[in-house]
């Protein structure tokens, strides 16, 4: 759940996005813009976090009437070695911080810091990550809650999807580039686990909100709507001419744990009443016509 | 000869009680340091909203009188402190008022009196006060909100505190022989604890209402049929608290619920399942919330919003833990009118609100409509009446206060909690 500092918007003196250069990133950098909000962008180029100088660059940018977007991050951190690189990138960012406190300072997590038990999952549910990938971002929330002390919040999407995504994780990414390439779309055994897809853009409109109300605590970024993978594939299918294959491949291992993750969204309804998120069919059906249009 | 009773702290439980035993032909005295409120007593003015408590009161005027003065308790045999111990947010209790009134009475009353504290409180408490000389005893309370007449004249049993575990003394024991039902003393911590028990038994037949209606909604089944048939289970039981609502509200069962966790905290025993009843009230207090965003604010971002009830529950003033109030808490985009038979408009947290002077106005041009109090008056509108009045269909009735059959017939689209 979010406190707010301030009912209404107001926007802060600068905004700054670390990591710019990703898809959740750039995204919030336009947002930020189209919201007429002084923003500084910062990519690998202007300070690379993996690099020795990267939290003296990092402090060069920075100033003390900045809200802070840290959204840079090595995803999905799948393994030890990712993780640790991970946790380096935010070792640098604190150092940074330490030198130049952010007056506001949201940090873009994930859900995967949640119990795969935790059905439905909310704000209030227990962090408990059985994946690299959630330990990684439950450590990141962990160092920058202890080391930073000033107004803090954390953003938790869920798997996003957006034109720009430079992933082919198992979703509707992956699924279109296979009916672009004019392959059928392979789903692993039925198909029919449902999960929350959330267009990067709402990320990007929860971030802002986040920055214009000086919010603290914790806001899951995820619609409330669990769709199988089926429905996906079967969405996108349906988005070529003719319609792309669908085809039920065996799994590679046994089927998940986690069968259906659900998201009960009450904590967003009270943070930002006036928010609604776009549902996924028109959500694919935008990021369809706007890489058809080469956006 | 009938022992002569007081109750100091006229509060809902204090003048409901003290009321109930004036009817039982005892002669009662009502204390309360607040002149002014004991002058408007005296006036057969109640400050509280309880169906028959003023008929009762002024049929019994005879065995009732009303004072500011502590000195006169020196001639009453047995006096119950029942102040309101107040709670926090998260259900913490403050026994201040309740230490400062108790320590008034026993300066105020003879040795030989009997001094029962009826108010709330956590076990080990009268254990804590007993003094040398005194007679201190504790009584379980059992009001509910909006039956406490019927609560106080005819009670199930009385369970009651005492300093051996077992025996009561004269002058109590035959003031609670005038009601008729089994008396139960018990050593203090176990009455203390019956008090909490018997709350947690309620939460958690409710919080099983709540668990499972939410699945009936999902699958195609309804809870209005399924609890008739295990209220016939003598197990379960034909008054077991089964009908769905929008969690725990009032404040004293969140109290009982704090009270445990904090002693499973501070005594090292597992308190999971209270804090599952917990979780699960706060989860199906936002109902409404949930409902209302996914029917017609995420599709209508202009909606008129109406709702009918702000009390936490019919027949009271009370808006403690409301669900209607936390619910209008969240709506300030849109633009809203309300109507209680009761509480005033300016008690919705709300900052553009609209008080109707009726049921029927408050509705009218309404997008949606919630019904978040059951009052009796709202049973009596007429579904058709409803419909021509909105501007739109959505109708959100968790009590079940409209007949679903007649609200179908009037073209209303009538959501209720347990039914898909």
């Amino acid at each position: 759940m979010l406190t707010h500092a301030h009912e209404k918007p107001l926007a802060p003196k600068r905004a700054v996005v670390i990591g710019a250069g990703g898809m959740v990133g750039g995204a919030i950098l336009k947002e930020l813009q189209n919201a007429k909000i002084p923003v500084l962008g910062i990519t690998r180029k202007e300070a690379d976090l993996l690099s020795p100088g990267g939290a003296d660059a990092l402090k060069a940018l920075l100033q003390p009437d900045d809200a802070v977007i840290f959204v840079s991050a090595i995803a999905p951190a799948k393994n030890a070695a990712q993780v640790m690189t991970n946790l380096r990138m935010a070792e640098a960012a604190i150092a940074a911080f330490a030198a130049v406190p952010p007056a506001h300072l949201l940090y873009i997590s994930s859900d995967a810091v949640y119990a795969d038990d935790a059905n439905p999952v909310t704000e209030s549910s227990p962090v408990a990550p059985s994946t690299t990938h959630g330990l990684m971002h439950a450590a990141r929330e962990l160092l920058l809650r202890s080391e930073y002390k000033g107004p803090f919040a954390i953003l938790r999407p869920t798997l996003i999807y957006g034109a720009r995504d430079p992933h082919s994780g198992y979703g509707p990414n992956r699924f279109r580039k296979f009916a672009v390439k004019g392959e059928a779309i392979g789903l692993f055994g039925e198909g029919e686990e449902r999960r929350d897809h959330v267009a990067v853009e709402d990320v990007a409109r929860l971030a802002v909100r986040i920055l214009q109300h000086g919010s603290t605590g914790v806001l899951n970024a995820v619609t409330g709507v669990a769709t199988s993978f089926q429905d996906i594939a079967r969405i996108v299918a349906a988005q070529f001419l003719p319609p792309a294959k669908v085809e039920l491949v065996p799994r590679p291992g046994p089927r998940p744990h986690l069968l259906h993750r659900f998201f009960d969204i009450t904590d967003c309804y009270k943070s930002f009443p006036d928010f609604h998120y776009e549902t996924l069919e028109s959500g694919l059906k935008r990021v369809h016509a706007e890489v058809q249009a080469g956006a | 000869m009938k022992p002569k009773i007081a109750y100091a702290g006229m509060t809902h439980l204090g003048l409901c009680s003290s009321i109930g035993g004036a009817s039982k032909g005892f002669d009662m005295l009502g204390f309360d340091a607040d002149a002014a409120l004991v002058a408007r007593l005296d006036q057969g003015k109640l400050p509280v909203v309880e169906p028959d408590l003023d008929d009762m009161l002024a049929a019994n005027r005879d065995h009732m009188a009303f004072t500011s003065d502590p000195a006169k308790l020196r001639g009453y045999d047995v006096v119950y402190v029942a102040p309101d111990v107040p709670t926090d947010d998260l259900g913490g209790s403050d026994l201040t008022g309740l230490d400062t009134l108790l320590e008034l009475v026993l300066a105020n009353t003879r040795d030989d009196v009997v001094v029962v504290v009826l108010s709330q409180v956590p076990p080990g408490y009268t254990r804590a006060r007993q003094r040398p000389g005194r007679l201190l005893y504790y009584q379980v309370e059992t009001l509910v909100f909006g039956r406490a007449v019927e609560r106080a004249t005819q009670p199930e049993r009385f369970i009651v505190g005492a300093p051996d575990g077992a025996t009561l003394p004269p002058a109590l024991k035959a003031y609670l022989e005038g009601f008729g039902c089994p008396l139960l003393p018990m050593r203090f911590e176990s009455a203390e604890l019956t008090k909490i028990s018997i709350n947690c038994c309620l939460v958690a037949s409710v919080t099983v209402a709540n668990t499972l209606a939410e699945l009936c909604e999902r699958i195609g089944a309804d809870w209005s049929e399924i609890a008739p048939a295990l209220k016939l289970d003598k197990r379960i039981g034909a008054h077991s608290y089964l009908s769905p609502g929008l969690g725990l509200a009032g404040g004293n069962l969140e109290r009982d619920l704090t009270t445990v966790i904090r002693f499973s905290e501070e005594y090292g025993t597992d308190a999971g399942l209270i804090k599952a009843f917990v979780a699960s009230s706060k989860h199906r207090k936002d109902w409404a919330l949930r409902t209302l965003h996914e029917l017609v604010l995420s599709k209508n971002p202009g909606a008129r919003i109406a709702v009918l009830g702000l009390a936490y529950k019919e027949n009271t003033h009370s808006v403690k833990n409301s669900p209607s109030l936390a619910l209008i808490r969240n709506l300030a985009p849109w633009p809203l009118t309300v109507f209680d038979p009761v509480v005033p408009a300016s008690a919705a947290p709300h900052p553009a609100v609209t008080g109707a002077p009726s049921a029927l106005e408050a509705v009218k041009g309404a997008d949606v409509l919630a019904i978040m109090t059951p009052w009796p008056d709202f049973k009596k509108l007429d579904p058709a009446a409803i419909a021509a009045a909105m501007a739109g269909k959505i109708v959100l009735d968790p009590y079940r206060v409209l007949d679903p059959v007649k609200a179908k017939a009037a073209g209303l689209d009538h959501r209720l909690l347990g039914v898909s």
